[in-house]
Protein backbone atom coordinates (compact mmCIF):
# COMPACT_ATOMS: atom_id res chain seq x y z
CA UNK A 1 0.00 0.00 0.00
CA UNK A 2 2.71 2.42 1.00
CA UNK A 3 4.84 1.31 -1.88
CA UNK A 4 1.81 1.80 -4.09
CA UNK A 5 1.45 5.37 -2.88
CA UNK A 6 5.15 5.91 -3.29
CA UNK A 7 4.93 4.58 -6.80
CA UNK A 8 2.20 7.06 -7.58
CA UNK A 9 4.33 9.92 -6.30
CA UNK A 10 7.47 8.88 -8.03
CA UNK A 11 5.72 7.64 -11.15
CA UNK A 12 7.65 4.37 -10.94
CA UNK A 13 6.11 1.20 -12.22
CA UNK A 14 7.06 -2.35 -11.43
CA UNK A 15 7.61 -3.59 -14.95
CA UNK A 16 8.84 -6.91 -13.59
CA UNK A 17 5.32 -7.73 -12.39
CA UNK A 18 4.14 -7.34 -15.96
CA UNK A 19 7.01 -9.54 -17.14
CA UNK A 20 6.08 -12.27 -14.69
CA UNK A 21 2.39 -12.22 -15.59
CA UNK A 22 3.06 -12.27 -19.31
CA UNK A 23 5.50 -15.12 -18.89
CA UNK A 24 3.07 -17.21 -16.87
CA UNK A 25 0.39 -16.77 -19.52
CA UNK A 26 2.61 -17.45 -22.48
CA UNK A 27 4.06 -20.60 -20.91
CA UNK A 28 0.57 -22.00 -20.39
CA UNK A 29 -0.36 -21.22 -23.97
CA UNK A 30 2.91 -22.63 -25.32
CA UNK A 31 2.12 -25.93 -23.64
CA UNK A 32 -1.33 -26.13 -25.22
CA UNK A 33 0.07 -25.90 -28.71
CA UNK A 34 -0.28 -29.19 -30.53
CA UNK A 35 1.68 -29.91 -33.67
CA UNK A 36 0.10 -31.28 -36.85
CA UNK A 37 1.71 -34.72 -36.71
CA UNK A 38 0.34 -35.29 -33.22
CA UNK A 39 -3.14 -34.28 -34.38
CA UNK A 40 -2.97 -36.52 -37.45
CA UNK A 41 -1.75 -39.49 -35.38
CA UNK A 42 -4.44 -38.88 -32.78
CA UNK A 43 -7.12 -38.64 -35.47
CA UNK A 44 -6.04 -41.98 -36.93
CA UNK A 45 -6.14 -43.63 -33.50
CA UNK A 46 -9.59 -42.22 -32.72
CA UNK A 47 -10.92 -43.37 -36.11
CA UNK A 48 -9.55 -46.87 -35.51
CA UNK A 49 -11.25 -47.15 -32.13
CA UNK A 50 -14.59 -45.72 -33.23
CA UNK A 51 -14.60 -47.87 -36.37
CA UNK A 52 -14.73 -50.95 -34.17
CA UNK A 53 -18.24 -49.95 -33.06
CA UNK A 54 -19.59 -47.57 -35.68
CA UNK A 55 -19.40 -47.11 -39.37
CA UNK A 56 -18.34 -43.50 -39.80
CA UNK A 57 -17.90 -41.16 -42.72
CA UNK A 58 -14.13 -40.87 -42.77
CA UNK A 59 -14.14 -37.99 -45.24
CA UNK A 60 -16.45 -35.76 -43.22
CA UNK A 61 -14.79 -36.00 -39.83
CA UNK A 62 -12.81 -33.23 -38.25
CA UNK A 63 -10.57 -32.93 -35.23
CA UNK A 64 -9.51 -29.65 -33.74
CA UNK A 65 -8.34 -27.99 -30.56
CA UNK A 66 -10.72 -25.31 -29.40
CA UNK A 67 -9.29 -22.68 -27.13
CA UNK A 68 -11.11 -20.44 -24.72
CA UNK A 69 -9.70 -18.09 -22.15
CA UNK A 70 -9.16 -20.67 -19.48
CA UNK A 71 -9.95 -24.05 -20.98
CA UNK A 72 -8.80 -25.87 -24.01
CA UNK A 73 -10.91 -28.64 -25.54
CA UNK A 74 -10.40 -31.32 -28.10
CA UNK A 75 -13.35 -31.45 -30.46
CA UNK A 76 -13.94 -34.47 -32.66
CA UNK A 77 -16.82 -34.35 -35.08
CA UNK A 78 -17.98 -37.28 -37.16
CA UNK A 79 -21.18 -38.36 -38.85
CA UNK A 80 -22.21 -41.90 -37.84
CA UNK A 81 -23.48 -43.94 -40.77
CA UNK A 82 -24.63 -46.92 -38.73
CA UNK A 83 -23.87 -48.94 -35.67
CA UNK A 84 -22.03 -52.18 -36.12
CA UNK A 85 -23.96 -55.05 -34.55
CA UNK A 86 -21.85 -57.62 -32.84
CA UNK A 87 -22.72 -61.16 -33.76
CA UNK A 88 -23.83 -63.06 -30.73
CA UNK B 1 36.66 -44.42 -12.94
CA UNK B 2 33.07 -43.75 -13.92
CA UNK B 3 32.70 -40.05 -14.58
CA UNK B 4 29.56 -37.98 -14.70
CA UNK B 5 28.41 -36.09 -17.78
CA UNK B 6 26.77 -32.73 -17.09
CA UNK B 7 25.20 -30.80 -19.96
CA UNK B 8 24.92 -27.02 -19.72
CA UNK B 9 22.08 -25.68 -21.81
CA UNK B 10 19.70 -22.74 -22.12
CA UNK B 11 17.71 -22.69 -25.34
CA UNK B 12 18.41 -19.02 -25.87
CA UNK B 13 21.88 -17.88 -26.85
CA UNK B 14 23.89 -15.22 -25.12
CA UNK B 15 22.77 -15.93 -21.56
CA UNK B 16 26.18 -17.07 -20.35
CA UNK B 17 26.37 -20.77 -21.20
CA UNK B 18 30.00 -20.67 -22.27
CA UNK B 19 31.06 -18.64 -19.23
CA UNK B 20 29.14 -20.98 -16.95
CA UNK B 21 30.58 -24.10 -18.57
CA UNK B 22 34.19 -22.93 -18.39
CA UNK B 23 33.80 -21.57 -14.85
CA UNK B 24 32.04 -24.61 -13.41
CA UNK B 25 34.50 -26.94 -15.15
CA UNK B 26 37.47 -24.98 -13.83
CA UNK B 27 36.01 -24.85 -10.34
CA UNK B 28 35.36 -28.61 -10.32
CA UNK B 29 39.00 -29.15 -11.29
CA UNK B 30 40.11 -26.83 -8.46
CA UNK B 31 38.12 -29.09 -6.13
CA UNK B 32 40.47 -31.89 -7.14
CA UNK B 33 38.56 -33.57 -9.94
CA UNK B 34 39.78 -34.56 -13.36
CA UNK B 35 37.55 -32.53 -15.67
CA UNK B 36 36.94 -32.40 -19.42
CA UNK B 37 35.01 -29.53 -20.92
CA UNK B 38 33.54 -30.36 -24.31
CA UNK B 39 32.46 -27.65 -26.75
CA UNK B 40 29.46 -29.08 -28.61
CA UNK B 41 28.79 -25.92 -30.61
CA UNK B 42 30.08 -27.34 -33.89
CA UNK B 43 30.91 -24.62 -36.40
CA UNK B 44 30.79 -21.83 -33.82
CA UNK B 45 33.43 -22.74 -31.29
CA UNK B 46 34.11 -20.32 -28.47
CA UNK B 47 35.20 -22.14 -25.35
CA UNK B 48 38.79 -22.23 -26.60
CA UNK B 49 39.10 -18.42 -26.71
CA UNK B 50 37.22 -17.92 -23.46
CA UNK B 51 39.61 -20.38 -21.78
CA UNK B 52 42.69 -18.94 -23.48
CA UNK B 53 43.54 -22.19 -25.28
CA UNK B 54 42.86 -21.19 -28.88
CA UNK B 55 46.50 -21.47 -29.98
CA UNK B 56 46.83 -25.07 -28.94
CA UNK B 57 44.09 -26.78 -30.91
CA UNK B 58 45.18 -29.72 -33.02
CA UNK B 59 42.20 -32.08 -32.99
CA UNK B 60 38.57 -31.49 -32.01
CA UNK B 61 35.45 -33.35 -30.89
CA UNK B 62 34.42 -34.12 -34.46
CA UNK B 63 37.78 -35.82 -35.03
CA UNK B 64 37.19 -37.91 -31.90
CA UNK B 65 33.65 -38.91 -32.84
CA UNK B 66 34.67 -39.76 -36.40
CA UNK B 67 37.59 -41.80 -35.05
CA UNK B 68 40.26 -39.64 -36.64
CA UNK B 69 42.09 -39.32 -33.32
CA UNK B 70 42.01 -40.50 -29.72
CA UNK B 71 40.42 -38.61 -26.82
CA UNK B 72 43.92 -37.94 -25.39
CA UNK B 73 45.02 -36.27 -28.61
CA UNK B 74 42.06 -33.87 -28.71
CA UNK B 75 41.99 -32.94 -25.01
CA UNK B 76 44.02 -29.76 -24.43
CA UNK B 77 45.49 -29.52 -20.96
CA UNK B 78 44.91 -26.17 -19.22
CA UNK B 79 48.15 -24.47 -18.20
CA UNK B 80 46.83 -22.71 -15.11
CA UNK B 81 44.53 -25.29 -13.59
CA UNK B 82 45.66 -28.82 -13.02
CA UNK B 83 43.46 -31.66 -14.26
CA UNK B 84 41.38 -29.37 -16.47
CA UNK B 85 41.04 -30.28 -20.15
CA UNK B 86 39.20 -28.82 -23.13
CA UNK B 87 37.98 -30.77 -26.11
CA UNK B 88 37.21 -28.00 -28.61
CA UNK B 89 34.49 -27.94 -31.24
CA UNK B 90 35.33 -28.06 -34.90
CA UNK B 91 35.09 -24.71 -36.63
CA UNK B 92 34.73 -25.89 -40.22
CA UNK B 93 32.21 -28.72 -39.98
CA UNK B 94 28.49 -28.36 -39.77
CA UNK B 95 26.34 -29.61 -36.93
CA UNK B 96 24.98 -32.59 -38.83
CA UNK B 97 28.39 -34.23 -38.98
CA UNK B 98 27.81 -35.73 -35.50
CA UNK B 99 25.35 -38.51 -34.72
CA UNK B 100 23.89 -39.32 -31.33
CA UNK B 101 25.28 -42.86 -31.62
CA UNK B 102 28.76 -41.47 -32.23
CA UNK B 103 28.49 -39.10 -29.28
CA UNK B 104 27.32 -41.92 -27.01
CA UNK B 105 30.28 -44.07 -28.00
CA UNK B 106 32.73 -41.24 -27.19
CA UNK B 107 30.84 -40.50 -23.95
CA UNK B 108 31.73 -43.98 -22.74
CA UNK B 109 35.42 -43.31 -23.37
CA UNK B 110 35.19 -39.93 -21.62
CA UNK B 111 33.51 -41.41 -18.56
CA UNK B 112 36.38 -43.83 -18.09
CA UNK B 113 38.99 -41.04 -18.25
CA UNK B 114 37.46 -38.14 -16.31
CA UNK B 115 35.48 -37.50 -13.09
CA UNK B 116 33.34 -34.83 -14.72
CA UNK B 117 32.60 -34.13 -18.35
CA UNK B 118 30.89 -30.77 -18.92
CA UNK B 119 29.13 -30.46 -22.27
CA UNK B 120 28.52 -26.94 -23.54
CA UNK B 121 25.41 -27.20 -25.66
CA UNK B 122 24.78 -24.85 -28.58
CA UNK B 123 21.82 -22.48 -28.45
CA UNK B 124 18.60 -23.83 -29.94
CA UNK B 125 16.85 -27.17 -29.64
CA UNK B 126 17.92 -28.87 -32.86
CA UNK B 127 20.53 -31.47 -33.72
CA UNK B 128 23.35 -29.84 -31.73
CA UNK B 129 21.17 -29.83 -28.62
CA UNK B 130 20.26 -33.50 -29.15
CA UNK B 131 23.93 -34.44 -29.44
CA UNK B 132 24.77 -32.53 -26.27
CA UNK B 133 22.09 -34.14 -24.11
CA UNK B 134 22.07 -37.69 -25.47
CA UNK B 135 24.73 -38.98 -23.07
CA UNK B 136 24.11 -36.60 -20.15
CA UNK B 137 23.64 -37.83 -16.58
CA UNK B 138 22.74 -34.39 -15.27
CA UNK B 139 21.60 -31.12 -16.81
CA UNK B 140 22.03 -27.48 -15.86
CA UNK B 141 19.76 -24.86 -17.37
CA UNK B 142 21.09 -21.29 -17.45
CA UNK B 143 18.76 -18.38 -17.75
CA UNK B 144 18.87 -14.64 -17.26
CA UNK B 145 16.00 -12.71 -15.64
CA UNK B 146 14.29 -11.61 -18.85
CA UNK B 147 11.15 -12.86 -20.58
CA UNK B 148 12.77 -14.43 -23.61
CA UNK B 149 15.43 -16.33 -21.68
CA UNK B 150 12.90 -17.64 -19.15
CA UNK B 151 10.50 -18.76 -21.86
CA UNK B 152 13.25 -20.59 -23.76
CA UNK B 153 14.46 -22.14 -20.51
CA UNK B 154 10.96 -23.49 -19.91
CA UNK B 155 10.94 -25.12 -23.33
CA UNK B 156 14.35 -26.70 -22.78
CA UNK B 157 13.34 -27.93 -19.31
CA UNK B 158 10.38 -29.72 -20.92
CA UNK B 159 12.67 -31.38 -23.46
CA UNK B 160 15.07 -32.49 -20.72
CA UNK B 161 12.23 -33.98 -18.66
CA UNK B 162 11.18 -35.91 -21.74
CA UNK B 163 14.65 -37.49 -21.69
CA UNK B 164 14.29 -38.37 -17.99
CA UNK B 165 16.79 -35.70 -16.98
CA UNK B 166 15.99 -33.61 -13.93
CA UNK B 167 17.55 -30.23 -14.71
CA UNK B 168 18.74 -27.73 -12.14
CA UNK B 169 18.52 -24.00 -12.67
CA UNK B 170 21.19 -21.30 -12.60
CA UNK B 171 19.93 -17.72 -12.76
CA UNK B 172 22.66 -15.61 -14.30
CA UNK B 173 23.32 -11.86 -14.50
CA UNK B 174 21.15 -10.82 -11.59
CA UNK B 175 21.31 -7.09 -10.90
CA UNK B 176 20.14 -6.67 -7.30
CA UNK B 177 19.65 -2.91 -7.59
CA UNK B 178 17.27 -3.34 -10.53
CA UNK B 179 15.44 -6.15 -8.76
CA UNK B 180 14.91 -3.78 -5.82
CA UNK B 181 13.58 -1.12 -8.15
CA UNK B 182 11.10 -3.60 -9.59
CA UNK B 183 12.70 -3.45 -13.03
CA UNK B 184 13.98 -6.99 -13.07
CA UNK B 185 12.50 -10.38 -12.26
CA UNK B 186 13.92 -11.70 -9.00
CA UNK B 187 15.26 -15.25 -8.77
CA UNK B 188 12.14 -16.12 -6.81
CA UNK B 189 9.99 -14.93 -9.70
CA UNK B 190 12.02 -17.00 -12.17
CA UNK B 191 11.84 -20.09 -9.99
CA UNK B 192 8.12 -19.68 -9.48
CA UNK B 193 7.52 -19.45 -13.21
CA UNK B 194 9.77 -22.39 -14.08
CA UNK B 195 9.16 -24.47 -10.93
CA UNK B 196 12.45 -26.34 -10.89
CA UNK B 197 15.26 -26.69 -8.35
CA UNK B 198 17.87 -24.01 -8.09
CA UNK B 199 21.59 -24.75 -7.99
CA UNK B 200 22.95 -21.24 -7.97
CA UNK B 201 22.50 -17.50 -8.41
CA UNK B 202 25.10 -15.51 -10.29
CA UNK B 203 25.22 -11.72 -10.07
CA UNK B 204 25.99 -9.47 -13.03
CA UNK B 205 29.74 -8.96 -12.99
CA UNK B 206 31.96 -6.76 -15.15
CA UNK B 207 34.84 -9.12 -14.48
CA UNK B 208 33.30 -11.73 -16.80
CA UNK B 209 34.05 -9.67 -19.90
CA UNK B 210 37.47 -8.66 -18.60
CA UNK B 211 38.56 -12.21 -17.90
CA UNK B 212 37.30 -13.38 -21.29
CA UNK B 213 39.34 -10.58 -22.93
CA UNK B 214 42.53 -12.21 -21.74
CA UNK B 215 41.33 -15.81 -21.59
CA UNK B 216 41.99 -16.03 -17.86
CA UNK B 217 39.74 -18.26 -15.74
CA UNK B 218 37.06 -16.26 -13.96
CA UNK B 219 37.16 -18.55 -10.94
CA UNK B 220 40.78 -17.62 -10.26
CA UNK B 221 39.95 -13.90 -9.92
CA UNK B 222 39.58 -13.32 -6.22
CA UNK B 223 37.43 -10.25 -6.58
CA UNK B 224 34.92 -11.69 -9.05
CA UNK B 225 31.43 -12.11 -7.61
CA UNK B 226 30.35 -14.26 -10.53
CA UNK B 227 33.49 -16.37 -10.21
CA UNK B 228 32.74 -16.94 -6.52
CA UNK B 229 29.15 -17.89 -7.36
CA UNK B 230 30.32 -20.44 -9.95
CA UNK B 231 32.76 -21.95 -7.45
CA UNK B 232 29.91 -22.45 -5.01
CA UNK B 233 27.82 -24.05 -7.74
CA UNK B 234 30.68 -26.44 -8.47
CA UNK B 235 30.96 -27.39 -4.80
CA UNK B 236 27.23 -28.10 -4.74
CA UNK B 237 27.53 -30.31 -7.81
CA UNK B 238 30.54 -32.01 -6.27
CA UNK B 239 28.58 -33.42 -3.35
CA UNK B 240 28.15 -30.45 -1.00
CA UNK B 241 24.45 -30.32 -1.75
CA UNK B 242 23.62 -28.46 1.43
CA UNK B 243 25.96 -25.56 0.78
CA UNK B 244 23.60 -22.57 1.12
CA UNK B 245 22.80 -20.61 -2.02
CA UNK B 246 24.10 -17.09 -1.58
CA UNK B 247 21.51 -14.47 -2.40
CA UNK B 248 22.69 -11.42 -4.29
CA UNK B 249 22.15 -8.49 -1.91
CA UNK B 250 18.83 -6.78 -2.36
CA UNK B 251 18.85 -3.40 -0.73
CA UNK B 252 15.45 -2.56 0.69
CA UNK B 253 14.35 1.03 0.76
CA UNK B 254 13.20 2.75 3.92
CA UNK B 255 9.61 2.80 2.69
CA UNK B 256 9.64 -0.92 1.98
CA UNK B 257 10.98 -1.58 5.46
CA UNK B 258 8.32 0.61 7.05
CA UNK B 259 5.47 -0.92 5.10
CA UNK B 260 6.77 -4.41 5.88
CA UNK B 261 6.92 -3.56 9.61
CA UNK B 262 3.28 -2.45 9.50
CA UNK B 263 2.30 -5.43 7.42
CA UNK B 264 0.99 -3.22 4.63
CA UNK B 265 3.08 -4.56 1.76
Amino acid sequence: MLSGLLKRFTGKNNSKDAAKKRLQFSLIYDKLEVNDTTLTDLQQDIVDVISKYFEIDKDALELKVKRDDDVSALVFNTPILHVKRKRA
Amino acid sequence: MQGKIIVVTSGKGGVGKTTATSSIGAALALEGNRVAIVDMDIGLRNLDVVMGLENRIVFNIVDVVLDRCKVEQAAIRDRRIENLFLIPASQSDNKDVLTTAGVERVAKQLRSRFDYIIMDSPAGIERGFENSVVAADEALVICTPDVSAVRDADRVIGLLYARSLNPKLIVNRIEPARVTRGEMLSHDDVMEVLSIDLVGLVPMDEKVLISSNTGAPLVLQNDSKAGAAFRRIARRLNGEEDLPIEMPVYKTSMWQKISKTFGLK
